[in-house]
């Protein structure tokens, strides 16, 4: 029937959609969930795609695929999700709109090490594409235990699932962890790459999908008063703190596994790293952004193995107060060895060798059970040359903090005349809050990932070079540390271990308070 | 979250005549905290809201309500040049809001301001020199009309002039017809730019229908439309013009003819790239402005419909008697202050909402 169209009737939906007031909406497809009896599944993944859903962001035809070894039929499934999401929004969720959603998720039960799965899987989804029309587009999350990441790849890839359907797309999502250290990172892309292109790869840090953290890239490279200042002439050192106020509540299995290096710095850390440092990229887009962020990742210099512990501390918390409460130490949790050495608390000085950073370190940290829950950069610019006041010697430099969560927003410390005789200079803080200035709801950060995937862009995922470069900057210290007992205590509610103070101590420096 | 903010109202005690200076001066005390320490000002825009008497309540609890997610200065000038004895009256207010629930957080205090100004007689024929002075440098100024009035070209008309971008809302007049042909005009002369309430509201609605054709074997139907079949609520008719006219000119289709159907109703032929269309628009819901949209084409029908309770809508594609495809989604909310924050997020000229009106007009010219 196509052939006898006039080419005047030939009409896309574009001349519909073409419009900056409309949503972009992905193709149609579906989304297989691996591990779809899990946590993040119910808490995190379908109520993203439900919130997307309900604001017309989802294509009509799309479909939801949960897969994992628990006996469900496609309505005990749904139940269960629906109970999460009630649970979250009490009285929020609307019975027609579930009701249109649910009718696109569906539950396939199986064991992902076994080939058969994959068979029914596939056969399963070409249904799809016969009867709710996905067009061979498939978007494949891999939400179960890392360990099960190598085979899972390897079966689709076996059972042909590595390209999309009658030529439509394939594309893959990987939670973190990215492996355990440069090694097994190293072996987890290659193997994932025995099958799937990079292009393919979608690895989620869900840091990226904050819209705070977005905007360090906005508040950068938007405006033209802080950049000129951005770089060794003007900055002597750098701060970024990742803190948290709570403990590991009951993953202590896991934790004792991964530690805070693993858990926060490898990914979350130096992301923002990456986007303080970055040289401003020529498009806002996957290869603009994601090159720029490699190039500061491959020029942070390496620490020796041998003096590690000039550049690393690694901290554990011990029993003590926060937030009015009395809690108990890391090797009192649940499931941690009572000689555990892993670390709740990590700080690192880190140097970026490059024209614009040369000789500036950068400090940067990580804890749980730290006094608060706070994310920022802090910038402290050199003294001025020269004060022409009395008591000059002290005076403050200026700082400039860009603060991430929870009040978004910039201050900026600088020196004020005192009112009255004489010329007395104090420091004022000067606060921005332009996070406050929108009070906006802020989508939930899956959501704009998953849409993102659906839509086919990377820019906020990352590269197989990121997380190998990440791992390779921290090999040295995850090597160290696991030849040695040594760790450095914090009590709970305290801002790190002493060893930390010393770190930055040693160079004349010390530790803001955020 | 909104949930997070709590805010609070705060108004001067003084009023009547005041100089542009002891208005600056009274917003900066009621941003004043108990503790003396001044609550920040975070700005991202101007609105100037020319309103009547008895509009007026209503119009200060929208853009109360605006200022948690525009924050801006608003003006709101009650005019009535109608009276002979001149008077101009002043009061004002601030709402500032505060995050809170955030262990360690500064509970800095964000203020959005409002300036009311009260004039009549021959002032009230001079807004722009009240509003002129009072704007925030280096910010877009918004100008909302929305009782359905609407000022001249900018060259012609001092608060045009002032504006960067003008709110109108077709939806609010008796004489649409009218209305949307001086919207057209105003439109064509460039400045400012025009948006209107009306379609704004549309952007689900729109949203929804391409969304009915985007599947790739679907597309070939656009071009194959015979029919438009709309069914809204008589206060709705701009709307449902405008939705017709983006439709055409989307299309491509050409107006041929137009005539005014039973109870109110229109019927409008066009000559589309493959035959004749109709679009047939009854005045028959009883409740919501724009109830129901149907396009058929030679083998399929479309159709978004909102449900009785409203809040929701499902769109279905069928072929006969058989259901290609169905969903459900929520519409979202149409009250005034969700749709003229619509319009505050866009800047620049909206090309398909121009082309849509252009259209329309056309369409009422036959
Ligand atoms: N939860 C979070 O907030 C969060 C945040 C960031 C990253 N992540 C990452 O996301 C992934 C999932 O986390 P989670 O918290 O959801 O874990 P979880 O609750 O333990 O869920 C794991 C899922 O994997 C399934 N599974 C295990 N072995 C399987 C097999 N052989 N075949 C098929 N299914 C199998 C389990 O279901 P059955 O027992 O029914 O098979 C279960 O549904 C992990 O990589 C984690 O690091 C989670």
């Amino acid at each position: 029937m196509a052939g006898s169209l006039q080419t005047d009737t030939q009409l896309s939906a574009d001349v519909l959609l073409d419009d900056s007031r409309l949503p972009k909406v992905p193709e149609p497809g579906a989304m297989v969930i691996f591990g779809a009896s899990g946590d993040l599944t119910a808490r995190k993944l379908i109520p993203a795609l439900y919130d997307l859903a309900t604001q017309r962001r989802l294509p009509m035809k799309f479909a939801v695929v949960g897969v994992s070894r628990t006996q469900m039929s496609h309505d005990e499934f749904r139940k269960k999700l629906r109970k999460t999401l009630n649970e979250q929004r009490a009285g929020k969720v609307r019975d027609s709109v579930w009701e249109s959603f649910c009718g696109s998720v569906f539950y396939l039960p199986g064991d992902t090490k076994k080939a058969e799965t994959y068979q029914e899987l596939k056969d399963f989804l070409k249904r799809l594409d016969g009867e709710r029309g996905t067009r061979g587009n498939r978007a494949f999350y891999l939400a179960s235990s890392p360990t099960l990441f190598p085979a899972v790849v390897e079966k689709l890839g076996e059972a042909g699932m590595n390209r999309g359907e009658n030529g439509g797309w394939a594309r893959l999502v990987i939670e973190k962890p990215f492996g355990r250290d440069l090694e097994s990172a190293k072996e987890l892309n290659t193997g994932i790459r025995r099958y799937f292109e990079e292009t393919q790869i979608y690895r989620i840090d869900h840091y990226l999908g904050k819209e705070t953290v977005q905007n360090i890239m906005a508040l950068r490279f938007s405006n033209s008063v802080f950049e000129p200042l951005w770089s060794q002439h003007y900055v002597d050192h750098v701060q970024i703190t990742v803190a948290e106020d709570i403990g590991i509540g009951t993953r202590g299995a896991f934790y004792e596994e991964a530690g805070a290096l693993r858990d926060i710095v490898q990914n979350h850390l130096m992301q923002v790293l990456c986007l303080t440092a970055m040289e401003p990229p020529v498009a806002f887009d996957s290869e603009g952004v994601r090159e720029e962020k490699v190039k500061v990742l491959k020029s942070v210099r390496r620490i020796p193995r041998d003096k590690v512990g000039e550049f690393a501390v690694r901290g554990q918390y011990t029993s003590g107060w926060v937030w009015g409460e009395e809690v108990s130490g890391y090797r009192e949790e649940k499931n941690v060895a009572p000689d555990s050495t892993t670390d709740t608390y990590v700080a690192l000085k880190l140097f970026i060798d490059n024209w614009r950073w040369a000789g500036v370190p950068f400090y940067v940290r990580a804890g749980k059970r730290l006094p608060k829950r706070v994310t920022e950069i802090a910038i402290q610019f050199k003294r001025t040359p020269h004060a022409p006041f009395a008591g000059a010697e002290n005076l403050e430099p200026n700082i400039l903090v860009v603060r991430v969560q929870p009040e978004e927003g910039v201050s900026l410390k600088i020196g004020a005349k005192v009112p009255g005789s004489g010329f007395r200079i104090r420091s004022v803080n000067m606060d921005l809050l332009y996070g406050t200035a929108f009070l906006e709801e802020v989508p939930d950060a899956y959501q704009r990932l998953l849409l993102d995937l659906m839509l086919g862009d990377p820019t906020l995922f990352i590269r197989a070079d990121e997380t190998e470069s990440a791992w390779d900057i921290l090999d040295p210290v995850i090597s160290s540390w696991a030849e040695s007992e040594k760790v450095a205590f914090y009590p709970a509610g305290s801002w790190g271990p002493a060893e930390s103070e010393e770190l930055v101590a040693r160079d004349g420096r010390e530790w803001r308070r955020p | 979250m909104a949930a997070a903010v709590i805010g609070e109202s705060r108004s001067a005690p003084e009023g009547g005549a005041m100089s542009v200076e002891q208005i600056e001066r009274g917003l900066a005390r009621l941003r004043m905290n108990e503790d003396g320490s001044l609550g920040a000002r975070a700005s991202v825009l101007n609105l100037i809201v020319v309103t009547d008497e008895e509009s007026a309540p209503e119009i200060a609890q929208v853009v109360s309500s605006l200022s948690g997610h525009y924050p801006c200065r608003a003006i709101i000038m009650i005019s009535d040049p109608d009276e002979e004895r001149s008077k101009l009256d002043v009061s004002l207010s601030a709402f500032c809001s505060l995050r809170h629930g955030i262990p360690g957080g500064t509970g800095n205090q964000i203020c959005a301001e409002q300036i009311t100004i009260h004039a009549e007689g021959p002032p009230a024929a001079h807004l722009e020199s009240l509003a002129g002075p009072l704007l925030l440098p280096d910010l877009p100024v918004f100008l909302w009309y929305p009782n359905g009035r609407m000022p001249r070209p900018a060259e012609s008309d001092g608060m045009a002039a002032l504006a960067d971008r003008l709110i109108l809302d077709s939806g609010g007049v008796d004489d649409s017809e009218a209305f949307m042909r001086g919207v057209a005009h105003l439109s064509a002369s460039g400045s400012p730019e025009v948006g209107d309430l009306q379609w704004a509201a549309l952007s689900p609605w729109r949203s929804l229908v391409a969304d009915l054709f985007a599947p790739p074997e679907r597309a070939g139907e656009l071009g194959k439309i015979k029919r438009v079949e709309v069914l809204y609520r008589p206060v709705g008719e701009s709307r449902v013009l405008l939705f017709v006219g983006w439709l055409a000119s989307a299309l491509g289709w050409r107006p041929e003819s137009a005539v005014c159907g039973e109870r109110r109703g229109r019927e409008f032929k066009f000559s589309g790239p493959s035959g004749e269309v109709t679009a047939t628009l009854s005045p028959d819901s009883p409740d919501a402005r724009l109830r129901r949209v149907r396009i058929l084409s030679e083998e399929c029908s479309y159709q978004v419909s909102r449900h009785r309770e409203l809040s929701d809508v499902s769109s279905t594609v069928m072929r006969g008697d058989e259901l290609l495809a169905e969903r459900t989604v929520q519409l979202g909310s149409f009250d005034s202050g969700v749709l003229v924050g619509e319009e505050l997020r866009y800047r620049g000229r909206d090309e398909v909402y121009e082309a849509s009106l252009q259209m329309t007009a056309e369409m009422l010219d036959l």
